[in-house]
């Protein structure tokens, strides 16, 4: 008996190893053997799924042009899902887990800045390369006033040299970049705010509410809800807020953050909806359902739609994806972080001689790359890790769209109203303004 | 334990002018909120009308899934925490039904009405079922067992549901078809709509015919005779276990309409919806007076009323705190709830 559970252990064990290993990136590569990177994004949504396709697009691509200088690259997506939303606690987990097998050389993500903050700790001593395509949180790379009450970069490396970078802008930009466009383009001069208690929602509704007093607005009401108590219920919070000209909402769609937008109507409450990337999303035009027209979202970074050098790209992903949620407001961005970190790992490679690097290598060959060539841009980092590319992107939902605009809209459309996508508006660049 | 509960007791019984002490802290509790709010009604009326439509809309539904809480504690003692599930998950197959009509979103269609008829007692009737189904299996072999036993398969069974509905639907909020009349007014600068009518009315009709069955109807009497003294009902030739199964499947029916008319309404639902909106439906059960079906009711109103006030004046996240802070006060001034607890006789 002992026996027999041992053999069906065994053979359970043998057929997870075999499944794991065919997840990784395509055949064909180099001959030098594998170095794996990995990503760990909340790929239970919408937008972690999209994400995670842009570093397998790209890792693909490289494999069947050759590899990175001889070596073939295995990709494996991880999932920090919880129940449905990120969970920093899946995402350590998931650090971990890259971390004990040491053929992984660098990972993409993570998505949110929460699991962010939780890993950077832990890879940083093992100068283990994290690039991520989507946080926007201030303090995991810059000590800026705000970081005092929320946590400061220092502390999460603990000493150890830098190894986080990130391809996209900060709060700090994304919340004033909404306040900019409200009180001078859109001649709003009275908000509210609503946020959902989050590490993100916080900052992001704090940043928006300094630039926009900063303007000379005025903010008649800062409200803030937790999803578990709050339900979907929202009318009263709105009714308080219902005097102001805009609502700018801090948060999440996996937090809620876009169901006021459809109740804003059921309280008759017509007003400008705006909010950071975190509402750039499908499950959040479906929050919204019967008030999509007009949502306003900003994303800290450029459009790769809107950079020319990006079309042949975004045209060949859509061949090889060609779900109708496959591509994302962070899979160009993804796509850029995958092919910077393979160019460091090139690099180290290179360094070393041709023969497969160490972490430290590749954290090192990271740390030297100043001037990139992506699709979403030509950047650089800072010592920090940010990117020098400061611009934020400003988009509205825009409904009743023809089938050939859905296709030159983001790709971001609500899962019941296929016809209801995020289209580029604007955008700011703050490293010129400034 | 046995000092304390005495020094509670000796507090209550403090008689003073025919009024127990106690009984004084719970009036002044009371008048206290009146006046504040009737200072918020006087200084900003408009805005304090329409917080209170959304306190009705809200209370409604809470008062539907609190009907189910109580019924079932008033006749096994049992807080069946899965009944928020229940509420949930008839949304959910809510949403399906629907989805195999082709209704209007948006507007007011022969068909919506088609699917508004019928969508209700079908949903209700399954959810009848289901919660037949779970009494069956996971309360009713427990009957005789320490009371904690239920209370875990109970929490069980609650888990259970919420897992069900995330393998089926997965984690993102569900959309529930928008299919209601869309014709809004405004009268005195409070805006409501027919959907906000819609909801007040048919869980005031729900909550009527629930009290005539109750109180008219053989197996009605018979709930009450089993809620009363189980072992006496079952000596004068009452079915136990039926009446108890029927007591699930009637709790089941109003959180079937809860979970339709909640979804009619907010249009998204998530799998997790259930746990909240339980904990405080089953709040405002206690605070009615558990076992009690027009505290419940009550109870329901109250704590809808009070959400969508603190909501309002107070602040999203001191709701909480507000609604489980005059629960408290309530039941230390008057531990039997507004209306006086009901549960078996011991």
């Amino acid at each position: 008996m002992v026996r027999a559970r041992g053999l069906v252990v065994l053979t359970v064990a043998i057929m997870v190893a075999v499944a794991c290993g065919n997840t990784g990136g395509g055949g064909g590569g180099g001959s030098k053997g594998t170095i794996k990177i990995g990503s760990d994004f909340p790929v239970c949504t919408t937008g972690g799924q999209s994400t995670s396709n842009g570093v397998k697009f790209a890792v693909d691509q490289k494999n069947a042009a050759g590899g990175v200088e001889g070596f073939n690259i295995a990709y494996q997506s991880f999932d920090d899902c919880r129940q449905g939303s990120y969970n920093a606690d899946a995402g350590v987990a998931n650090v971990r887990q890259m971390l004990d097998d040491s053929a992984f050389m660098g990972m993409i993500g993570p998505y949110n800045s929460a699991v962010a903050k939780a890993e950077i700790p832990i890879a940083a001593p093992k100068n283990f390369v994290m690039i991520s395509p989507a946080n926007t949180n201030p303090c995991l790379t810059k000590d800026i006033a705000s970081c005092s009450t929320a946590y400061h970069p220092q502390d999460l490396r603990a000493g150890n040299p830098n190894n986080y970078w990130r391809v996209v802008t900060t709060d700090d930009y994304q919340g004033p970049a909404m306040a900019d466009y409200m009180y001078k383009q859109a001649n709003i001069k009275t908000v509210a705010i609503l946020d959902d208690s989050t590490v993100f929602g916080v900052g992001i509704s704090g940043a928006f509410e300094d630039e926009f007093k900063k303007l000379g607005g005025t903010v008649v009401k800062h409200q803030e809800y937790k999803k578990d108590q709050q339900g979907t219920q929202f009318q009263s919070l709105l009714q308080s807020m219902h005097t102001a000209s805009a609502l700018y909402v801090g948060g999440t769609d996996d937090q809620n953050i876009c169901i006021p937008r459809a109740q804003m109507k059921q309280i008759g409450w017509t007003a400008p909806f705006g909010g950071g990337d975190g509402i750039e999303t499908t499950d959040c035009i479906d929050q919204a359902s019967g008030n999509e027209t007009g949502i306003l979202a900003t994303s800290a970074g450029a459009d790769a739609t809107q950079v020319p050098g990006a079309k042949d790209t975004i045209a060949k992903f859509r061949q090889a994806f060609t779900g109708a949620n496959d591509f994302g407001g962070y899979t160009m961005q993804a796509y850029d972080a995958a092919n910077i970190l393979m160019t460091a790992i090139g690099n180290a490679i290179k360094a070393n001689g041709g023969s497969m690097p160490t972490r430290k290598q590749v954290r090192d060959a990271m740390a030297k790359i100043t001037t990139f060539q992506g699709v979403i841009g030509n950047y650089g980092f800072d010592q920090n890790g940010d990117t020098t590319l400061k611009i934020v992107s400003i988009y509205e939902v825009k409904t009743g769209l023809s089938d050939t605009d859905v296709k030159a809209s983001t790709g971001v459309c609500g899962k019941k109203l296929a016809n209801a996508c995020f289209v580029w508006k604007t955008q700011f660049d703050f490293a010129k303004s400034s | 334990m046995r000092s304390g509960a005495s020094a509670l007791t000796r507090f209550r019984s403090i008689a003073l002018g025919g009024m127990s002490l106690a009984d004084y802290g719970f009036y002044i509790l009371c008048a206290t909120a009146v006046v504040l709010l009737l200072a918020e009604a006087v200084r900003d009326t408009t805005n304090f009308a329409q917080t209170l439509v959304f306190g009705l809309t809200q209370g409604a539904i809470f008062a539907l899934i609190a009907l189910g809480y109580t019924m079932v504690y008033g006749i096994i003692e049992l807080i069946n925490f899965a009944h928020g599930d229940v509420f949930t998950l008839s949304a959910y197959i809510g949403t399906t039904i629907l989805g195999l009509f082709t209704v209007t979103e948006g507007s007011f269609t022969a068909l919506n009405l088609v699917a508004l008829v019928i969508i209700f007692p079908v949903v209700m009737l399954i959810m009848g079922g289901i919660n037949v189904a779970i009494e069956r299996i996971a309360y009713r072999p427990l009957r005789s067992a320490p009371r904690l036993a239920p209370l875990i398969t109970a929490i069980g069974m609650s888990f259970f549901l919420e897992g069900v509905m995330f393998l089926w639907k997965g984690p993102a909020t569900v959309h529930f078809p928008n299919i209601l009349p869309q014709w809004t007014t405004t009268v005195g600068g409070v805006f409501f709509g027919l959907k906000d009518i819609f909801v007040i009315i048919t869980a005031a009709i729900l909550v009527a015919l629930l009290a005539f069955f109750i109180n008219r109807t053989r197996l009605g009497k018979a709930m009450r005779a089993t809620a009363q003294d189980r072992d006496a009902a079952q000596l004068m030739g009452i079915d136990i276990n039926r009446t108890i199964a029927a007591t699930f499947f009637i709790g089941a029916l109003l959180a079937g309409a809860g979970g339709v008319i909640y979804g009619l309404y907010y249009n998204t639902v998530y799998y997790q919806l259930g746990f909240r909106t339980g904990l405080i439906a089953f709040t405002a059960a206690v605070f009615g007076g558990i076992g009690n079906i027009p505290g419940a009711a009550i109870g329901g109103l109250i704590i809808g009323l009070t959400a969508a006030f603190s909501d309002s004046y107070i602040g999203g996240k001191w709701t909480t705190v507000v609604i489980f802070g005059i629960l408290i006060g309530v039941l230390v001034f008057r531990p039997t709830g507004l209306l006086g607890m009901r549960v078996p006789e011991k």
